[in-house]
C-alpha cells in the first residue's frame, strides 16, 4: 500500500510539473498567479500523502492544516494589488508600447 | 527520504529559482516565489524536518509573499538598466558565480545525509535525544532544545524579529500617520475606486476565526506536535493581515490599535527576558528554568522547566504576531495607516 | 462541512461494529477508487490549464478541477488512514482533521479563484475571441 501512495505522490508531481509550465510560460502575470495557486492546493495533498507514506500522519496533517488555511491569502493580496493598480504589464514597459505605436 | 520525490521536487526548485530571476517584472518574479516555498516546504518535509516545514509554511504561504507584494505595491514594478548597473552587476556576477563554485567545492567535505558517526549527531544532539524526556518531559525534542537548552538563541531571535518591525515601523512612519496614530480617529479616504468583494469578506469572515483557533493550538501543543510560538504567531499575524485586506486596516485597528501592537511587541520579549530574569535573581544561571521551583515548590525542577517553555512559547508568539501586523501595516499603507493593500 | 462528518462518523460506525475481512477490503477498494478518481480530475486539470486558449478558460479549469481534485484524494486518504490498524480515538481525530482540510480548502480555493479572476477582469486581460489568433493559426 505504500507503494500505492509513493505512485500517487509521483503523478501528482509531474502534473505539477505540467502545471509549472504555465508559471514559467504564462504570457500574463495573472497567469502565473492561477499556477501557483494550483501548486499550493496540491501542495498540501501531497502533504498528507507524505504522511501516509512516513507512517506519521498525525504529525504532518497539522502542517497540511496551516497550509489549507494560509495558501489563499497570497493570492487574495495579490488580486488586491492589481484591482488597485489596474495594470497588467510593468508601467515603463507600457509606456514604451505607447510611443512605438 | 523518498528519491523519487526528491528528484522532482529538487528540479522543480531550481527552475523556481532561475524563472524568478530570469522574470524582468517583479510582480511575476514574486509570485514564482510563492511556489519556491510550497516546494522548500515540501522539500524539508521529505527530509523529515518537520518543525522547519511549518516554519516553512507559515511564513512563506502566510507573510513573505503579502511583504514582497506590499513593498512592489509602493515601489517601482521594473528593475530600471543605467550603463553603470550594468558594469557593476557583471562584476558582481563574476563574485557570485566565483562563491557559488567555492562553495560547491566545500560540499564535498560534508558529512552524508543522517550519518551517524557525523560530529553534529555524537556531541550535543546525542545528549539532548536521550535525556530531554527524562529532564524536561517534552516529547517533542525540537521544541526542548529550542526553548530550553538553546533558549539563549531563541531569545535574541525574538529581539531580532523586534528590533526588525520597529525599524520598519520607525523608518516609514510619515508625519500625517503619526497624527492619525496619535488621535487614534481615522477617516475613510476611498481614493481609489476598488470593488468590494461580499465573497471575500464572507469567506474570510469564515476563516479568520479557524485560523485564530488553530494558531493558538499550535501555540499550546507545541510540546507534542509540529509548531511552536513562531509559528503559531505568524499565523495569528498572517489572520490579522488576511482581515485587514479583506476589510482594511481601519476595521482591524478598531481591535488591535497600532498602540497596543507596539505594547504587545515589547512585552513579548519582556516576557522572555524575565522569565531569564527571575532565574537569575532565584540563583540559577540565566534562563535556567529548573531555578524556578524555589518559587512555586508544588512543581518540581522537571514540571517548572516543562511550564516555563509554555510561557517562553506565549511570549514569541506575542512578539511574533505583533511584528507581523506591524511590518504589514507599515509596508502596505507606506506609513500613513489608511488603507491596506 | 457537515455532510463531510456525518460521512466519517457513519464510516466510523461501520468499522467498529463489524469486525469482517470484507468491510476492510471494501473500504481500502473505495479509498484507491477516490484516489484515483482525484487523479483523473486533476490530470485534467492540468492539462486544461495548458491547452486553454485564454487566462478565463484556464481559470475555469484550475478553479474546478483543483478544489474537487483536491477534495477526493484528501476523501479516500482519511478513509485509508480511518482503515489502518485497530479503530482509536487518535485515528479519528487525525481522521477529522483532513476533513478539516477539506474543509478550508472548500473555502479557500474558489474565494482565491474568484478573487484572481475578478483582478484579471479589472486588469483588462484579453479574452478569447473567434477572430483572434488562436483560430488563425489552426487554419
Amino acid at each position: 500500500m505504500v507503494n500505492f501512495f509513493i505512485f500517487v505522490g509521483i503523478i501528482i508531481l509531474i502534473l505539477m510539473m505540467v502545471v509549472f509550465y504555465r508559471v514559467l510560460k504564462g504570457p500574463t502575470v495573472m497567469d502565473r498567479l492561477l499556477g501557483v495557486n494550483v501548486i499550493g492546493t496540491k501542495a498540501t495533498v501531497l502533504l498528507v500523502v507524505m504522511g501516509v507514506i512516513f507512517e506519521r500522519v498525525d504529525m504532518f496533517v497539522d502542517i497540511a492544516i496551516g497550509y489549507g488555511l494560509l495558501n489563499f491569502i497570497a493570492s487574495i493580496g495579490a488580486a488586491k494589488y492589481f484591482q488597485h493598480h489596474k495594470v497588467l504589464q510593468p508601467r515603463s514597459q507600457w509606456e514604451e508600447d505607447l510611443t512605438k505605436s | 527520504m523518498i528519491w523519487q520525490f526528491d528528484i522532482l521536487l529538487l528540479t522543480l526548485v531550481v527552475v523556481c529559482g532561475f524563472v524568478s530571476l530570469w522574470i524582468k517584472d517583479l510582480m511575476g518574479a514574486v509570485i514564482v516565489f510563492g511556489a519556491y516555498s510550497f516546494l522548500m516546504c515540501l522539500v524539508w518535509t521529505g527530509m523529515g524536518a518537520v518543525d522547519v516545514a511549518f516554519t516553512e509554511a507559515a511564513v512563506g504561504a502566510g507573510v513573505s509573499t503579502i511583504f514582497f507584494i506590499a513593498t512592489v505595491f509602493h515601489t517601482s514594478r521594473t528593475i530600471r538598466y543605467n550603463k553603470w548597473d550594468l558594469s557593476t552587476k557583471f562584476f558582481s556576477s563574476i563574485i557570485c558565480i566565483l562563491m557559488g563554485f567555492f562553495l560547491m567545492v566545500a560540499i564535498g567535505d560534508f558529512p552524508a545525509w543522517g550519518d551517524a558517526l557525523s560530529p553534529v549527531n555524537n556531541n550535543v544532539a546525542k545528549y539532548y535525544l536521550e535525556n530531554s524526556m527524562e529532564e524536561t518531559k517534552v516529547p517533542n525534542v525540537v521544541t526542548s532544545v529550542l526553548a530550553d537548552y538553546r533558549a539563549f538563541d531563541t531569545m535574541f531571535e525574538t529581539g531580532v524579529v523586534f528590533v526588525a518591525s520597529l525599524v520598519i515601523f520607525t523608518l516609514l512612519l510619515q508625519s500625517d500617520g503619526r497624527k492619525k496614530l496619535m488621535k487614534s480617529a481615522f477617516q475613510k479616504v476611498s481614493f481609489l475606486n476598488v470593488s468590494e468583494s461580499l465573497i471575500i469578506r464572507k469567506a474570510c469572515g469564515l476563516m479568520v476565526p479557524f485560523m485564530q483557533l488553530f494558531a493558538l493550538y499550535v501555540v499550546v501543543h507545541g510540546h507534542y506536535s509540529p509548531g511552536g510560538g513562531f509559528q503559531g504567531g505568524v499565523i495569528l499575524g498572517a489572520s490579522l493581515i488576511l482581515l485587514s485586506m479583506a476589510y482594511d486596516i481601519k476595521k482591524v485597528f478598531a481591535r488591535f490599535h497600532m498602540k497596543f501592537m507596539i505594547k504587545s511587541l515589547a512585552v513579548g520579549v519582556l516576557i522572555f527576558a524575565g522569565i531569564g530574569l527571575i532565574c537569575l535573581i532565584l540563583g540559577g544561571n540565566f534562563l535556567d528554568y529548573s531555578a524556578l521551583s524555589k518559587l512555586f515548590p508544588s512543581m518540581g525542577s522537571i514540571k517548572s522547566r516543562y511550564n516555563a517553555m509554555l510561557w517562553v512559547e506565549v511570549g514569541v508568539a506575542l512578539t511574533v504576531m505583533s511584528g507581523m501586523f506591524a511590518i504589514y501595516t507599515s509596508l502596505s499603507s507606506n506609513g500613513k495607516f489608511e488603507e491596506g493593500l | 462541512m457537515i455532510l463531510n462528518i456525518i460521512s466519517i462518523l457513519f464510516f466510523t460506525a461501520i468499522l467498529y461494529f463489524s469486525s469482517s475481512p470484507l468491510v476492510f477490503y471494501l473500504l481500502n477498494g473505495l479509498s484507491i477508487c477516490l484516489i484515483l478518481l482525484g487523479l483523473f480530475f486533476f490530470l485534467g486539470t492540468s492539462i486544461g490549464v495548458i491547452r486553454f486558449p485564454d487566462f478565463y478558460t484556464r481559470m475555469h479549469a484550475a478553479g474546478k478541477g483543483d478544489t474537487l481534485s483536491s477534495i477526493l484524494i484528501l476523501f479516500g486518504i482519511a478513509l485509508f488512514v480511518l482503515n489502518t490498524g485497530t479503530l482509536s480515538i487518535g485515528l479519528v481525530l487525525v481522521c477529522i482533521k483532513i476533513l478539516l482540510i477539506i474543509n478550508f480548502i472548500f473555502i479557500g480555493s474558489p474565494t482565491a479563484t474568484h478573487a484572481i479572476m475578478d483582478a484579471g477582469y479589472g486588469t483588462e486581460v484579453k479574452h478569447w475571441t473567434n477572430d483572434s489568433e488562436g483560430i488563425k493559426k489552426k487554419k
